[in-house]
């Protein structure tokens, strides 16, 4: 009660009395409010007083009367004329005194043996100082709600609307403290200045404190979760890279590789090393409560990201089930900020080129001499360069003019000398534009934006435009919260040919096939392909043209609308019982659309593919349906300051379908291209076909958490999950999973209180079960599905069935610690984990005489255990300068521990093994042995460490050349600011880590020499004579065999992203009057690559390399204003 | 106070029951069929049927064409492999392995739709037409044991390593029958298919009873079974006679299918393009061209079985192959698409006439008849004894069932090894003989079968 009062008290004043009463009242509340708590511990005396126009001194004998009080005061202070009213009953002190004084310029203190002491406040006033401000944050918008504190005084005030403030310090030598949650305290020592203005910086520091899982959020230091935060100026800005590659570097032990350049393509991440074989590696992702696709990102925008939580332990994942085993990444999107409504606005422009412009392949002259080398050496004719070459026998013995031609068709072929990079490869251009506007007050806030993007791939006809928009709104009023969050994205994505593909006649390999002195073009503007090739007078094989022309008679292009929406609203039923409710819905559709120009060579030339020869159009659609929904209660209350109790119990469902159809269409007008419209109906020779399923899942889930905190210092947390789902046997259906975890906030203890040195110290242990997604619906089912023959339909099983199908359970035990030093200045975390999947899906080759090939089988184990670390610092830290430093890396060691009861290894792809004991992804291949230097016959060892020139994979393959999967990832950071001027820098490497690359294969064969181009190691390095010691490479005749030496090192380390910016001084923009903030930025990405690898690009997460599309190299600039 | 406060946890029990209550947990998959409703009468049993009829492919011809002598590998075949036609495969060669999956493959379809079918009572007209099946079904269960008996025996002799005979569907591993042991089971499932399939049904694209008798026919062969060879190829070739000299060339066109007894029916464009396996319409790369072996063996001028297999195109010019393999050119929709031939009576003859050689000596009779029939102006040859009339048998296999999936197994047949011509080794670099001693002289069983079935044991010297 008497609080209400006060309050009461206080805002009438507010409403009504100047500024000066208003901050001259607060400081006398908050004295009031500090003296009552030490007042607390006196009896309970109660007042009943009813007297109008009464003097003040005859109502003080009035409570001397009622209460063992007595008063203390000067009669110069306490005239007898003055006359006030009183009407109380029951009382206290305080009520009655605060009444009793409000029209006064008095105070008083409740001293010991109930002695109350009245002095006029008005004594401390004289020596004050009245300290006027604002307080706007760094982008130059006023900041409502700011405290405003005298550092060891009670003496405080907030902003106002505008962000201004005016506090009342003793003197120059007071310190204010000035702060509000999200940003950086800041402390000023107030000295000769009566105006302080003041700029505060978004304290990222403080969402680190916290640890959001989804369903639960706790203090880190009361959280025994191995968790890494990624602030949104780390995800922001960042050009053309979807959100999960932006996270790569960031979070030590999260693997993240880009699966293609192709922009807008998702990356692949795994997290603390792969835990699966045959199931899914990919985390799951959790954007403002909704569980979302985890491969789709082409529409998500990343500016509008706050915040990016990874939870990597058992007691975060846990509360998971039986999807969280990969971890989970949670998302936040941003919040409007109560206060003027704040626009922003980012431009950037640039442009990419291939990010490693390693290309080793012959050019003309290097060919043709090539080409005659092994006519001279072979008699063998790889093409003109024997054909016209002067050491060709039928050179010599011709006529004078026809040797006279020869030299001119040589001579002219020398100087085509094509590079077909620049025929395939674009530089691409890149643009986006992004629009942000928030505010709000403090019941309603709001964040919407809008964004465009467009980025060009490297290579041609491949881009991605975008155009994203968000819309948040979040409230509070009283004891009833919630929010909504909607997002929808369009975006257009345009493929290329063949990524990926070693077939000749795809765009990228094109590049490395095609022959140097082949130009695609005649003098006449021609393409020159093998459809019209015979009316020119061509050399060459045509192949690189022949790409060329698919490419530019084709498109490949998919467009995808996604909407991702989530709803949560909270009621406070109680102080210490909330009824949370969680609802989300994640859509999207894709629209995949490939058309064959029928006027084309590539279109009319009659295969399955152009049935017909008229071109193809085909056109489909996929469909994703996620929705979630999730209520609870959440019982949280601290019992006599000490045991701080949470427990919460929730109800989740999640129900998916997916939808596809299709249709391919032949027999196209070339007048009406990339439309249904242009297909051929009716038609036996161009019958279109249909395609496309359904599926759908769901999981219901019942769960419990609960946390204790002993003092601040101790935690204990336990979870429970109740997971029932769809794609599991109806036997297996319901599972639980469990997690329990500790945390010891040691900085909290007595003897580490004191010791400045250290300013963070907790520990933490947590050891649960988990399980990884499956990744059908219905694996565990055998089922029939349809075949044809001879065009009438027919049935066959599909798959065998295992109704002991069952989840992968992960078990992961957890320790690791967060260490600050010197007031966080250096901030360590260290953690160290043992992940072991049981119950893992083998897909068990099986005897051939069971007709199929392969069961899904629960038996397989494997290890993942690693220690992740994650140091911080500030360099230096003054007010104008400072430099920070960061690295992170996770370590982790993976080995598969059992793979079914009945067999030990089995193949893996055509190059790998999954053997007991080996890390998952171990190459088996025989080991080469280099060249023999005498006759230049390959040699390879056999198992018995003896050198062969006979070949023999079977015999001779073993398991020395690596895995697949890299045992050592991370990165390092650094960022400096000077006054306006900021850069940072990014670093990421991935090391230990050795991939197949097939490409050599192509290139480096006299199986493919005679029709593609070779690399320059085929002229240079091959063995050509009798003692050559130092030939790489064997005879030319002798065939190119799969050995070790294609098994290379594909660890890399690459300066990912530069970025530098300057903020336009203050000063400069005043004068435009609603110009805020500007900051103007340049950036690079993929600026530098330090790697062995040969191939294209090594950060490439297939399993070979086959000319894939390689990471750009993106430069922009851009702007940054705020209105 | 305590009764407000039990109101509130009551509605926030009744909103978690609320919440309870969309748990739906029951889903059966929407595009798969489960195997309780696979088969339910007997048009499901003529789909599971059709599911095995699917899996029979062209495999055996491209076996024979790599590995044998009647195709080159030209230089202009940059976009294949070669390590096979060089005889450099191994267990680890899908080329040469992928067979044994399929096949067995197809295998447990036949066996599943068999025990699918037992589990039904069938009345009326039904009896009949699920007996049918039934005759098809053990036809193609004896038929695919057959052919990967012709591929991955150890040799075709008594007591040689043959292939497991499933004679149901189950996941196991099972060790290698005995050649003899495949022969017999297979002849089993023949008797007892040709029992259940009515002379009346004529479907050439599935197994008729005329094609169970050509099955028979050529198993007794491989069986060294002279009597039963000529008393099948017989019925056969008394059934079906030889297309005339008019009707031959359109016999590789799908133009008819005269003598042909059986074939698979390949339409649209998802089923397999025989003709892509010798052609590439993609770049225009002859992958596998006519062997200059053969096309030697050849009168060019007056037989019909020249131009119809063998394309001479000279605009082909430089490393390009001017020869191409013209048999399997197809119909006029799409190149290449073509029915693939399984029995002809050509081959009847040759196999009567091969038996009646190794018993009765009475083969020249069936030798002219079927050159008489292929060659224009044809002179009947009397030849000098079994020797040669067995020589000449097998020139004329090789030219008659040209690519036809033959060669090697007939030179295996004989333990004779494959020769090469220097001109037909060159382009793709290949060896000139593949030895009797060699591995590669049997195909391997694939190395996953070795490694997860310890039972099976690999042929010898891989």
């Amino acid at each position: 009660m008497r609080k209400n009062i006060l309050f009461d008290h206080l805002c009438r004043y507010a409403a009504t009395n100047s500024l000066f009463l208003r901050i001259k009242l607060t400081g006398l509340i908050v004295l009031i409010m500090c003296v009552q708590v030490s007042a607390g511990s006196f009896a309970q005396q109660k007042i009943n007083i009813n007297a109008s126009k009464a003097s003040i001194t005859s109502l003080l004998k009035e409570i001397e009367k009622q209460t063992e009080y007595r008063f203390v005061y000067s009669h110069n202070t306490l005239s007898n004329d003055k006359k006030t009213s009183l009407n109380v009953s029951d009382a206290s002190l305080q009520e009655t005194m605060s009444y009793l004084l409000r029209e006064t310029s008095l105070s008083y203190a409740l001293k010991e043996s109930n002695l109350v002491v009245i002095f006029p406040s008005s004594t401390a006033d004289k020596r004050d100082i009245v300290i006027a401000g604002k307080v706007l944050d760094e982008t130059g918008i006023p900041l409502p709600g700011v405290s405003v504190k005298v550092s060891g005084l009670s003496v405080a005030t907030a902003t106002d609307g505008n962000g201004a403030f005016a506090i009342r310090v003793p003197d120059g030598r007071a310190i204010l403290e000035i702060s509000s949650i999200g940003f950086q305290k800041q402390f000023i020592t107030v000295g000769n200045n009566t105006v302080i203005n003041v700029v505060l910086k978004i304290d990222s520091q403080g969402l680190k404190e916290v640890v959001v899982t989804g369903y639960t959020s706790y203090k880190r230091v009361e959280s025994p979760s191995a968790s890494t935060f990624v602030a949104a100026e780390k995800i922001n800005d960042v050009p053309g890279l979807t959100l999960d590659q932006i996270l790569q570097g960031r979070v030590p032990g999260m693997s993240v590789i880009s699966t293609s350049g192709q922009p807008g393509q998702a990356a692949s991440t795994v997290i603390r090393g792969i835990g699966s074989i045959n199931g899914s590696s990919t985390p799951l992702y959790v954007l403002d409560g909704v569980p979302i696709e985890g491969t789709y990102f082409q529409t998500i925008n990343p500016a509008d990201i706050e915040s990016a939580i990874v939870l990597k332990d058992a007691s975060a994942k846990s509360l998971y089930g039986s999807r969280g085993s990969n971890g989970v990444i949670i998302l936040t999107t941003k919040k409007g900020k109560s206060g003027k409504v704040a626009v922003n606005y980012t431009s950037q422009y640039g442009f990419s080129n291939l990010s490693r412009p390693n290309f080793a392949m012959m050019n003309a002259e290097q060919r043709l001499r090539f080409e005659e080398e092994i006519g001279v050496d072979f008699g063998l004719t790889l093409g003109p360069g024997w054909t016209y070459s002067p050491k060709n026998p039928s050179y010599t013995s011709g006529t004078d003019i026809s040797r006279k031609r020869a030299d001119r068709i040589l001579d002219s072929l020398r100087n085509v000398n094509t590079d077909w990079r620049d025929l395939f490869f674009q530089r691409g251009k890149f643009q986006e534009q992004q629009v942000s506007i928030s505010g709000g007050n403090e019941k309603v806030r709001f964040y919407n934006s809008l964004n465009y993007y467009n980025q060009e791939g490297v290579a041609k006809r491949t881009g991605q435009e975008r155009y994203a928009l968000r819309s948040n709104v979040d409230f509070k009023d009283d004891k009833f919260s919630g929010s909504v969050n909607i997002s929808i994205g369009y975006s257009q994505s345009s493929f290329t040919e063949d990524e990926g593909g070693t077939t000749k006649g795809g765009a990228m390999a094109s590049v490395y096939y095609a022959l140097p002195y082949e130009y695609p073009y005649a003098s006449d503007g021609t393409l020159v392909h093998p459809g019209n090739s015979s009316s020119y007078f061509i050399l060459d094989q045509r192949s690189g043209s022949q790409g060329l022309e698919r490419l530019l008679n084709t498109s490949n292009k998919t467009d995808q609308l996604k909407s991702i929406i989530g709803t949560s609203f909270a009621y406070q039923i109680l102080p210490e019982l909330k009824l949370s409710t969680k609802a989300g819905i994640d859509y999207r559709n894709s629209t995949d659309q490939i058309f064959v120009n029928p006027d084309s060579y590539y279109g009319s030339t009659i295969v399955a593919y152009t049935m017909g020869g008229k071109g193809r159009f085909e056109e489909g659609s996929r469909r994703n349906f996620n929705i979630v929904s999730t209520t609870g209660l959440t019982y949280n209350k601290v019992f006599n300051k000490l045991h701080d109790v949470e427990v919460s119990g929730f109800y989740e469902y999640v129900y998916s379908n997916f939808n596809s159809f299709g249709f391919v269409g032949y027999g196209i007008d070339g007048r009406l291209p990339e439309t249904p419209a242009g297909v051929t109906n009716g038609s036996s020779t161009f019958f279109p076909s249909v395609n496309g399923g359904k599926t759908r899942s769901a999981l219901a889930s019942f769960m419990g958490v609960g946390r204790y905190t002993y003092n601040e210092k101790y935690t204990v947390t336990g979870s429970y999950r109740y997971d029932g789902s769809t794609k599991v046997d109806p036997t297996n259906k319901w599972h639980g999973f469990y997690s329990f975890g500790a945390n010891w906030n040691a900085k909290k203890e007595d003897f580490l209180a004191g010791v400045e040195a250290i300013s963070n110290l907790s520990t933490r242990i947590s050891y649960g079960l988990t399980a990884s997604p499956i990744g059908g619906d219905f694996n565990y089912l055998a089922t029939y599905g349809s075949t044809s023959y001879g065009g009438v339909n027919g049935i066959r099983p599909t798959t065998p069935g295992n109704p002991e199908y069952d989840w992968e359970y992960v078990k992961e035990f957890n320790t690791g610690f967060d260490l600050g030093l010197c007031k966080n200045r250096l901030n360590i975390t260290v953690d160290y984990y043992n992940r072991i999947t049981s119950n893992m899906f083998i897909n068990q080759p099986l005897s051939a005489t069971g007709g199929f090939s392969s069961l899904n089988l629960s038996t397989g184990k494997m290890r993942n255990r690693g220690i992740e670390f994650d140091i911080n610092g500030d360099v230096i830290k003054t007010r104008d300068f400072t430099w920070n430093i960061g690295a992170n890396a996770g370590y982790n060691k993976n080995k598969i521990l059992h793979v079914t009861d009945l067999i030990d290894s089995f193949p893996d792809g055509d190059t790998r093994v999954i053997q007991v004991g080996l890390p998952y992804g171990t190459y088996l291949a025989p080991k080469w042995a280099g060249v023999d230097p005498k006759n230049g016959d390959a040699l390879y060892y056999n198992k018995d460490g003896s050198i062969t020139n006979v070949y023999n994979s079977n015999a001779q393959s073993v398991t020395e050349s690596g895995s697949l999967y890299p045992t050592f990832t991370g990165g390092f950071n650094t960022s400096l600011s000077y006054k306006g001027i900021t850069a940072s820098a990014l670093f990421t490497f991935v090391a230990d880590v050795m991939r197949w690359n097939n490409e050599d294969f192509y290139t480096e064969s006299q199986r493919y020499a005679p029709t593609t181009n070779q690399s320059v190691r085929m002229l240079n390095d091959r063995w050509k004579k009798e003692g050559d010691e130092n030939a790489i490479l064997q005879r030319y005749n002798q065939p190119r065999n799969y050995t070790s030496k294609d098994i290379q090192d594909a660890s890399f380390l690459r300066l990912r992203n530069v970025n530098i910016g300057y903020i336009i001084p203050k000063g400069l923009l005043e004068k435009t009057g609603f110009i805020k903030g500007v900051k103007v930025f340049v950036q690079g990405q993929n600026l530098l690559t330090w790697t062995k690898w040969r191939g294209l690009d090594p950060e490439n997460n297939s399993v070979y390399g086959r000319f894939q599309y390689p990471n750009t190299r993106t430069y922009t600039a851009g702007l940054n204003v705020n209105f | 106070m305590i009764n407000q406060l039990y109101k509130k946890y009551v509605l926030v029990l009744f909103v978690l029951a609320i919440g309870t209550s969309c748990t739906k947990l029951d889903f059966k998959p929407t595009d798969t069929i489960p195997p309780d409703q696979a088969f339910r009468n007997v048009n499901d049993i003529n789909l599971g049927l059709l599911g095995a009829y699917a899996l029979v492919d062209y495999s055996m011809i491209s076996l024979s064409t790599i590995t044998s002598d009647e195709a080159t590998f030209p230089v202009e075949n940059s976009v294949g492999n070669n390590d096979a036609f060089r005889w450099l495969y191994n267990s680890g060669s899908g080329s040469v392995t992928s067979l044994y999956y399929d096949y067995y493959k197809a295998i447990d379809r036949v066996n599943r739709t068999i025990e699918g079918m037992d589990l039904l009572t069938f009345t009326g007209n039904d009896v009949a037409t699920a007996n049918r099946y039934r005759g098809e079904l053990l036809a193609l269960r004896a038929y695919l044991h057959f052919e990967l008996l012709r591929s991955y025996a150890e040799a075709y002799r008594p007591g040689a390593l043959g292939v497991t005979y499933m004679k149901k569907s189950q996941l196991g591993y099972p060790a290698r029958d005995n050649f003899e042991a495949v022969i017999a089971a297979a002849n089993e499932d023949l008797v007892a298919a040709k029992a259940l399939i009515p002379a009346t049904f004529n479907d050439k694209t599935r197994v008729t009873k005329l094609a169970v008798s050509a099955m028979q026919a050529r198993v007794a062969l491989y069986a060294k079974n002279w009597a039963d060879a000529i008393i099948y190829a017989t019925e056969v070739i008394n059934a079906s006679p030889l297309a005339s000299k008019t009707q031959f060339p359109g016999i590789w066109k799908d133009a008819n299918d005269d003598e042909v007894i059986w074939k698979l029916k390949r339409v649209g464009t998802t089923d397999s393009n025989l003709g892509g396996l010798f052609y590439r319409q993609t770049g225009g790369i002859v992958s596998y061209a006519p062997a200059f072996k053969l096309i030697a063996a050849f009168d060019q001028v007056n037989d019909l079985r020249y131009p119809a297999y063998i394309k001479f195109d000279a605009t082909r010019t430089g490393t390009k192959s001017k020869y191409l393999v013209n048999k399997y050119i197809g119909g006029t929709t799409t190149p290449g698409l073509t029915d693939i031939k399984m029995f002809r009576t050509g081959e009847m003859y040759l196999i009567r006439a091969e038996a009646e050689a190794e018993s009765t000596g009475d083969a020249a009779g069936d030798l002219n008849k079927l050159r008489a029939a292929r060659i224009n102006g044809y002179v009947d040859v009397t030849f000098a004894g079994k020797t040669a009339l067995i020589e000449a048998i097998y020139t004329e296999r090789y030219k008659e069932l040209a690519l036809e999936g033959h060669r090697f197994f007939d030179l295996k047949r004989r333990n004779l090894a494959v020769e090469r011509l220097e001109a037909d080794a060159a382009g793709a670099g290949s060896a000139l003989t593949l030895s009797l001693t060699q591995a590669q002289y049997a195909l391997p069983i694939p190395a996953v079968e070795l490694s997860v079935n310890k039972n099976v044991i690999q042929n010898p010297n891989y």
